[in-house]
Order: C-alpha cells, then sequence, then structure tokens
C-alpha cells in the first residue's frame, strides 16, 4: 500500500509489504504494542509530517526514532517514503491522526513544500530546545491546526506558526501570541511588508468572523512576529521590516537555525 | 280604474322597483362572493394577510413584500411540474400532460382540480398543500390590495360606520404599530447597531410618511455626518436616542476607517447641563462608545484637559477676548484697550503664551516694553506704556475668567489624544462659566478640524444653556467644508436659540433632520416638515346613522408631520423629519455591558500621569472613593499598538537562532 501511495522515483523506507493494523499479526496480538513517543508522533501530526533527522532529534537518537517509526507503522499510525533529497520523510495516516485526537485532513507532504515543511519543524525544534520555552511551556499552534480552523475560500495570509506564552510563563513576554514565519525564498518587499503588516494589525483568530479579523481599538492578536529567514530572503525581510516606520520594533528577524534546509 | 292607471302608468309598482334595484345591487356581491368561494384558497390566504397586515399595523407595502418573497416557490413549482414525467408516481399537484408551456400555464388550474378532488375525500391538508404554490402568492397579493383599500378609505374619511370611526381607526392602528415595533425591540439581534449595508439603525419603525416603511429605522451614515437637531422635553429618552446615535456614528465611522474610505471618526459632546446627572450620562456614554469600538472616550474636564493655548496666535486673541464679556456704548473704549493689551501679550517676539500663568504674566507694561524693545518694536513699547494703567483692570479680569474656568483648557491635552470627547459644562450651576467655555472648546474644535485628519461630529446637549454666546449657526456655516457636523439638542423649539430667526436658522439648516420627541410646541418643526395631499371626504347622513351613497371628496394639503401624534409620544418615541417626510421610531436603547474598567485598577492613585494615559487625566472620587468614571488609555492606531512596550524577548531568540538581523 505504501508502495502505491509513493509518488513515481520514490524509494519505500520500509521493503516489506505495508500491512494495514487489522491485517497485523503484532496488532492482533493485542494490547501490547505501545506508542513510543507519542509527543514526537503529535509533532509529526502537526507539521505534517517530519524528515527521520529530525525525528532523532526529538526521540533522542536515530535507533529510538527507527524503532517508534516501527511501531508506528504496525500500528498503521504513520507512513514513510524517501520524498525528496536528504533522509526519508514520515506522515502520519488517517489512523494516526485520530489517535492523536487530531481532526486533519490525513495527506502525504506536498512535494512542493517539503523544504518549508522542514524549515518550520527545525524552528519549532530549535525554540522547543531553549530553556526558556521548556521554563514556560508555551503552546505550539501550528499552521495546519490554523488552517483546520480557517475558513475554506477566505483569503488571509496564515501564520507558519503561532507561539502563546502563558501568563504565568516566568518570562518578560508572557501572555504573548507570537506569529512564526519561515522565510525561505524572497517575494517583493511590498508583498512581505503587507503580509507584516496583515499579522501584526490582526486582532481576532483565524477563522473568526471576517468583522474581527481587525478591529480597529482592539489589541492586536499577535505581540511581535518572528521572521526566520534563509540567506536568500533575509535582505528582502529586513527591507520590509524598514519599510514598515515604527511597527517595525514588532518584528524579529533571524537566521535560520542550522540544519532548517533541505 | 282610471286612477290606478293613472298612478302606475310610469312604471312598475315602486315595492317591486325598490326590490329589483336591492335585487341590483345584490348581484355583484353575489357574484364576489361566488368568486370567492370558487377560489377558497386565495381567499383564505388573501382573508389571513388581510387580517395580519391589521394586527401588526402593517403597511400594505410589506405584504406585497411578502407576496413576492414567495415567488421563488412558485418559480420551483411551476419547474417541477414542466419537468416533471406524467406516467410518475406521486407526481405534485397541477402535472398533467400536454407541451411544457400548455403545463405551466395549465398548472393553477390542474393544482386546483386537484385540491378539489383531495378535499372532497376528506383529506384537507393535503387540499391545502395542493392549492398552495399559486394561492399563496396571490391570495397575500389580494390581502395586501384589500388592506391598502380599507386604509385609503379610512384615511380619506369614506369608510367606516360613523363619523368618528376613522380617528378611532386611527388610534388603534397606532397602538398595533406601537406594539410590533416594541415586540421587535425585544427580539434579541433584531436591531444591530450596524445594519449590514453599514447603515445605523436607530430602532423599530412605528410608521412612516413619505418615507421607505422598512421594519428597522436606519440611517446612512452620511446623514450623522450632516447637521442634525434634537428636540425633546425632560424623561422622554432624549438621552438614549443621543447615545444610539452617537454609538452608531463611532461604529460607522469606525467601519469606514477600517476600510480605508474615511477619516477615523471623532465625537464631541458637549453636555452643556453639567451635575452628577451629566457625569452618569458620560459613564454611559463611555461604556456605550466602547462597545462600538471608540477605544478611548475622555470626560473634560473630570479626567482630560485641553490646551487652548494650541490655537494660533491670532485666533487665540480672538478666542480669549470672546471670553470676557464685553459691554456696547462707552464700554467699547474698554474693549479695544483689552484688545491691544491682549495682542500685545500674545504677539510677543518671544512667540505666544504657553500657559494661562505665562499669559497672565505678561500682562505687565514693563515686561511687554522689555520683549518689544530688544527687537526694536517702538509702536509696540509705546501702546505698551500708554496701556500701563489699564494692566491691572485686564489682567484682573483675565485672572477671575481662568480662575472660574479651572485647568480644563489649560492642560497638555487634545482633540487628537482620543475618539470621543465628552465635555461637561456647568451650564446649570454657572451659566456664565458654561459659555465661555463651549465658545473656547468650539473654537478649539473648529481648529483641530482645519486638519482635517477625522471625521468630527459635535454634539451640544441642552444647547439652550450655552446658546447666547455660542453662535452655532456660524460653525454651521463652515461646518461643512472642515469635515464637521455639528448636532444640536434642547428640550424645546425656543431652546434652540435666543431669538425666532436663529432657531429657524438652526432648524432650516439640519440637512441630516430633526428628531422630534415629545415637546408640547411642535408646530414650528410641523412646519418646517412641509405638507403633503390629502384625500378628504365628506359624507351624506340617510336616515340615522346610516351613511347615504352621496358625497363630496378634494385633495388638499395637511402637515406631513401630525402634531397631535408628537405631543402623543411616549418615551423612547420620536419623529424623525428629514426631506419632507417623517418617520415615528421606537428608539432601541444601547446599553454598555463591561464596566469601564476593573475596579483593582480605579484604587491606583492617580497622581500625575498615568502611564498611557495623557498628562493631567485623573480619575475624580465618587461617593464611595473610588472613580465614577475612568480613562481609558491614550489613543494609539491599532497596528501601532505595543509598539513601545514589546518587553525584549531576545534570550530566547538568541539562544534559538543566533543574534537579531538587522
Amino acid at each position: 500500500m505504501a508502495q502505491r501511495h509513493a509518488l513515481p522515483g520514490t524509494n519505500v523506507i520500509n521493503s516489506q509489504r505495508h500491512q494495514s493494523p487489522s491485517e497485523s499479526p503484532e496488532v492482533r496480538r493485542g494490547p501490547g504494542l505501545a506508542v513510543r513517543n507519542s509527543a514526537a508522533l503529535l509533532f509529526a501530526a502537526d507539521m505534517y509530517g517530519v524528515q527521520l533527522d529530525q525525528l532523532a532529534a526529538l526521540t533522542g537518537g536515530e535507533r529510538s526514532a527507527r524503532a517508534a517509526i516501527a511501531r508506528w507503522r504496525a500500528l498503521g499510525y504513520a507512513q514513510t517514503a524517501r520524498l525528496g533529497p536528504g533522509p526519508a520523510w514520515l506522515w502520519v495516516t488517517r489512523g494516526g491522526i485520530t489517535a492523536c485526537g487530531l481532526r486533519y485532513t490525513p495527506a502525504q507532504p506536498a512535494l512542493g513544500r517539503l523544504a518549508h515543511i522542514r524549515a518550520v519543524a527545525a524552528v519549532r525544534i530549535a525554540l522547543e530546545a531553549t530553556a526558556a520555552y521548556q521554563s514556560a511551556g508555551p503552546f505550539w499552534r501550528c499552521e495546519r491546526r490554523i488552517r483546520a480552523r480557517h475558513g475554506v475560500g477566505v483569503r488571509q495570509h496564515l501564520p507558519d506558526a503561532e507561539v502563546h506564552w502563558p501568563d504565568e510563563a516566568p518570562v518578560a513576554w508572557a501572555g504573548e501570541c507570537w506569529a512564526v514565519e519561515a522565510e525561505l525564498t524572497a517575494k517583493t518587499v511590498a508583498r512581505t511588508t503587507q503580509i507584516m503588516r496583515e499579522i501584526l494589525s490582526r486582532t481576532g483568530d483565524y477563522g473568526c468572523a471576517a468583522a474581527d479579523a481587525a478591529v480597529p481599538g482592539r489589541p492586536p492578536r499577535h505581540a511581535r512576529v518572528l521572521y526566520l529567514c534563509s540567506p536568500a530572503a533575509l535582505r528582502t525581510v529586513v527591507r520590509a521590516r524598514a519599510e514598515l516606520g515604527p511597527l517595525g520594533a514588532r518584528v524579529e528577524v533571524r537566521d535560520l537555525p542550522p540544519g532548517a534546509l533541505l | 280604474m282610471r286612477r290606478g292607471q293613472g298612478r302606475y302608468a310610469r312604471g312598475p309598482h315602486p315595492v317591486r322597483r325598490a326590490l329589483g334595484r336591492g335585487l341590483l345591487g345584490l348581484l355583484p356581491w353575489l357574484a364576489a362572493a361566488a368568486v370567492a368561494v370558487l377560489l377558497a384558497p386565495v381567499t383564505l390566504v388573501a382573508a389571513g394577510s388581510a387580517a395580519f397586515g391589521w394586527w401588526r399595523g402593517w403597511p400594505p407595502r410589506r405584504l406585497y413584500a411578502a407576496a413576492a418573497a414567495s415567488l421563488p416557490m412558485v418559480v420551483a413549482w411551476l419547474a417541477a411540474v414542466a419537468a416533471w414525467p406524467v406516467s410518475g408516481a406521486a407526481a405534485p399537484a397541477g402535472v398533467g400532460p400536454g407541451p411544457r408551456w400548455l403545463r405551466m400555464a395549465a398548472a393553477p388550474y390542474r393544482a386546483w382540480l386537484a385540491m378539489a378532488r383531495l378535499a372532497e375525500h376528506g383529506h384537507l391538508a393535503a387540499a391545502a398543500i395542493a392549492a398552495a404554490p399559486p394561492a399563496v402568492p396571490l391570495g397575500i397579493c389580494v390581502g395586501g390590495l384589500a388592506w391598502a383599500y380599507r386604509c385609503f378609505r379610512m384615511e380619506s374619511g369614506a369608510g367606516g360606520l360613523t363619523p368618528a370611526a376613522p380617528a378611532a381607526f386611527d388610534e388603534r392602528l397606532w397602538r398595533r404599530q406601537v406594539r410590533t415595533a416594541k415586540a421587535m425591540l425585544a427580539a434579541p439581534g433584531a436591531l444591530p447597531l450596524l445594519s449590514p449595508n453599514g447603515h445605523v439603525v436607530t430602532g423599530a419603525t412605528i410608521r412612516s410618511v413619505r418615507h421607505r416603511a422598512g421594519r428597522a429605522a436606519a440611517l446612512p451614515y452620511s446623514r450623522l455626518r450632516s447637521h442634525q437637531v434634537v428636540i425633546g422635553s425632560t424623561g422622554t429618552g432624549k438621552t438614549t436616542l443621543l447615545l444610539r446615535l452617537w454609538a452608531g456614528f463611532m461604529a460607522a465611522g469606525l467601519r469606514g476607517y477600517a476600510r480605508g474610505a474615511a477619516h477615523r471618526p471623532l465625537l464631541v459632546v458637549l453636555d452643556c447641563k453639567g451635575g452628577a446627572s451629566s457625569r452618569k450620562v458620560a459613564d454611559r456614554a463611555r461604556r456605550v462608545l466602547r462597545d462600538a469600538g471608540a477605544r478611548s472616550t475622555a470626560i473634560w474636564p473630570d479626567e482630560a484637559s485641553l490646551s487652548l493655548w494650541a490655537l494660533p496666535p491670532d485666533r487665540l486673541v480672538t478666542t480669549l477676548l470672546d471670553l470676557i464679556e464685553h459691554g456696547t456704548g462707552g464700554a467699547a473704549y474698554y474693549t479695544d484697550v483689552m484688545e491691544s493689551l491682549v495682542c500685545l501679550a500674545v504677539f510677543a517676539p518671544c512667540g505666544p503664551p504657553a500657559s494661562a500663568a505665562d499669559f497672565l504674566a505678561r500682562l505687565d507694561a514693563d515686561w511687554l516694553a522689555a520683549a518689544y524693545g530688544a527687537v526694536g518694536d517702538a509702536g509696540a513699547v509705546a501702546t505698551a506704556r500708554s496701556g500701563k494703567r489699564a494692566f491691572d483692570d485686564v489682567s484682573l479680569r483675565f485672572r477671575a475668567l481662568w480662575r472660574r474656568l479651572g485647568a480644563g483648557l489649560d492642560g497638555g491635552g487634545s482633540f487628537a489624544d482620543a475618539d470621543a470627547w465628552y465635555c461637561i459644562l456647568e451650564g446649570t450651576a454657572e451659566a456664565a462659566v458654561a459659555e465661555a467655555q463651549a465658545r473656547a472648546l468650539t473654537d478649539l474644535l473648529a481648529h483641530y478640524a482645519v486638519g482635517g485628519v477625522r471625521e468630527i461630529l459635535l454634539a451640544v446637549d441642552e444647547f439652550s444653556s450655552v446658546s447666547r454666546r455660542l453662535p452655532i449657526w456660524r460653525l454651521y456655516e463652515r461646518a461643512r467644508s472642515l469635515g464637521l457636523a455639528v448636532q444640536v439638542s434642547a428640550q424645546s423649539w425656543e431652546g434652540l436659540a435666543d431669538s425666532e430667526d436663529e432657531r429657524y436658522r438652526i432648524a432650516a439648516t439640519a440637512e441630516g433632520g430633526i428628531w422630534l420627541l415629545r415637546t408640547p410646541r411642535p408646530g414650528p418643526v410641523a412646519e418646517l416638515a412641509g405638507t403633503r395631499s390629502y384625500v378628504d371626504t365628506s359624507r351624506r347622513f340617510d336616515g340615522a346613522g346610516v351613511w347615504d351613497g352621496s358625497g363630496f371628496s378634494r385633495t388638499r394639503l395637511v402637515p406631513v408631520l401630525d402634531a397631535d401624534i408628537v405631543r402623543r409620544l411616549d418615551v423612547g418615541q420620536v419623529a424623525y423629519v428629514y426631506r419632507g417626510g417623517v418617520t415615528y421610531v421606537q428608539v432601541k436603547r444601547l446599553t454598555g455591558r463591561q464596566a469601564a474598567l476593573a475596579p483593582a485598577a480605579v484604587r491606583e492613585p492617580a497622581a500625575g500621569a498615568a502611564p498611557g494615559y495623557p498628562p493631567g487625566w485623573a480619575p475624580s472620587p465618587g461617593p464611595d472613593g473610588l472613580a465614577d468614571t475612568v480613562p481609558l488609555p491614550r489613543e494609539r492606531p491599532a497596528s501601532s499598538a505595543r509598539v513601545a512596550d514589546v518587553p525584549d524577548a531576545s534570550e530566547v531568540l538568541d539562544e534559538a537562532f543566533g543574534t537579531r538581523r538587522e
């Protein structure tokens, strides 16, 4: 089944024929098969997919990552394939999404978005690794989750993620909501400025009534927007921030973390 | 025999003739009854809709609209009839053989046949459903026509059994219309502040004359951007109406601003009554305006202050002189002296004064002589020296003025600091002070409006308190070019201005309309509202209490605004007069939902300027020691909010992604 779903030219990691949960002898054995690294499974579900090296960073090593993959595949929770350059990709199936209690539409990561998905996952891994993040315990609201709530056909720019810092967090920016943008390729300065302005002036949640999206007088939804840029996009983003004037003080521009590029 | 022949030779016997006439008269009724029975479904729907229109006090137009709304059902039914296979089982009523056009043309008749067959077999519900597609729109339309005919007959005086019937009919109709409007007010969500097309909804329509009769009384935003007049006695719901209009102006203006179609709105209210009641209204206004989207409402002079010294020097001289009452005749001499000295103080080489203390310090002959002497202005030095004896008098008058005015005009604030300014003028307690304050505030506002950066509505409540020295009609004349609309409210027609000329001038230039609540003298406004043609019918009695068939009808002009209705208006009911028409409205009350600020924040001592608040803002203590109204943070564009106070997050960002890129 995995062979059938893989795109032409891709190689399936596991050469064995994939079995559905009902067919798997391990599943038939009963509840002996535990879900390893459920947080990593949730991570993969949230981020559309994750590459093996990033999964290894989440699970603590390549060996444990492969073991987790084997378990998830046996349970029918995930599929893997070599979709592009670099390590193989893992994505969560319908069964896995249901097991995670999520309501996403299951899909294999689109080829055109692989680089972006990897970059955002790398940003998340890098941010989650910081001491402040671990002590504050904020909520990473991924694009997939935002999009799931967002109305179909509504033309709005969606950020790659939001980071919600709890009010009680022991950090100076407690209670803030950040928008995260991973920028790999350079857009025009005008377009980038427009996106920044839209994010910074937004007052309502994504999926809210159009009238509530940007209401003058209400506090902005995003206290700041965090741009993580590739070298190719950095100059444009910095110029766009300068175009914003005083509003640019709420735009943080940083480099993408090492290994974020495909 | 001869006598008998002579008696009946001209025609039939009178009894037979009367019987014949009676039968002839009955024929149209019999024919109508036959048609009504034949088209029983249409008759039933027509009777029901006419009765419904009567019960709800609807204008016939709404019944026609209801008939039009049911037309899609007819279209769908005709399409089904045309497309349905004849041999198919469970075909809808009206389906029959023939080409498509014939099927559709014959569908009503076939539906009627089906209805008759079903009714004959006792299936009354099925019969009603079979007849419904053609009968419902036709019946509602006929019902509307019948209700329109009934209204016309009663309005023109041609209907009813007694001469008093039309008046009684109108009174009952008004009561039913009020009941319907009140029911609409009670329905949750039926009357939002803004309609979907952005109009400001003030309430439910009771009745309209020469205006479009919609269920909700809605005004386009542009109407609020024109001058308006509100007249109503105490306790008639004037404040409720004004709050609704102000909130509507703010909400619609902010919507236009967000769309990029207009400048940001600014509401400035001059409450010329003063006292505790004004402060309660101010607090209510703040809550209502906040719900409407206003970020901040400044209460002047309790919590916010303005700077009179922001006026340009030439304007400042005029305003300072206007603040002090002058005499005429011999006193004009002192006026000229005062003007010269004030000019010297304001146009001093070091620049205009920055505060009242600065201005008063300049009213000193030696200081002025030294200042002008330093730049070699010998004329000014001579003027200062020649008026040396008058300086003490002028200084004394201005000291007294500033003491009475307080610090409200001597602060550092500007109208740009808030979305709404609620200015409380103690017009009841200190009329002279209120007049001076009103004059200064309007001058400041007019100067601010010249910038053209805001869409401004100046609302002057209880205008009679300051009308003596606030020539509002002068502001009217240049207001349009300034982007400033003026809304004047008074308790009576006489309260609008001192002279009848000025009253008419104010009312006649109210392009945005006149709101008339219950008032004992609506005559002048009724006169301004204009007239409409009216069919007046006189009829003749035939015997005891029975109308004869003959009479006269003539067209004559009657006032559009019924003064008797205005005198009888209940609390919350208002007549809106605009362009020769009038709409009677039951105003929907607005209530501010949330408290202005959490009590904990109110308890904070307000020494000096709190962060985010204009300088000089300090909550005034209420009876319980808490502030009764609380200032909102200083205005900042939504997009740039929190620019300055974004905390430094470089700790986590540097660790995760390296240093910031510039």
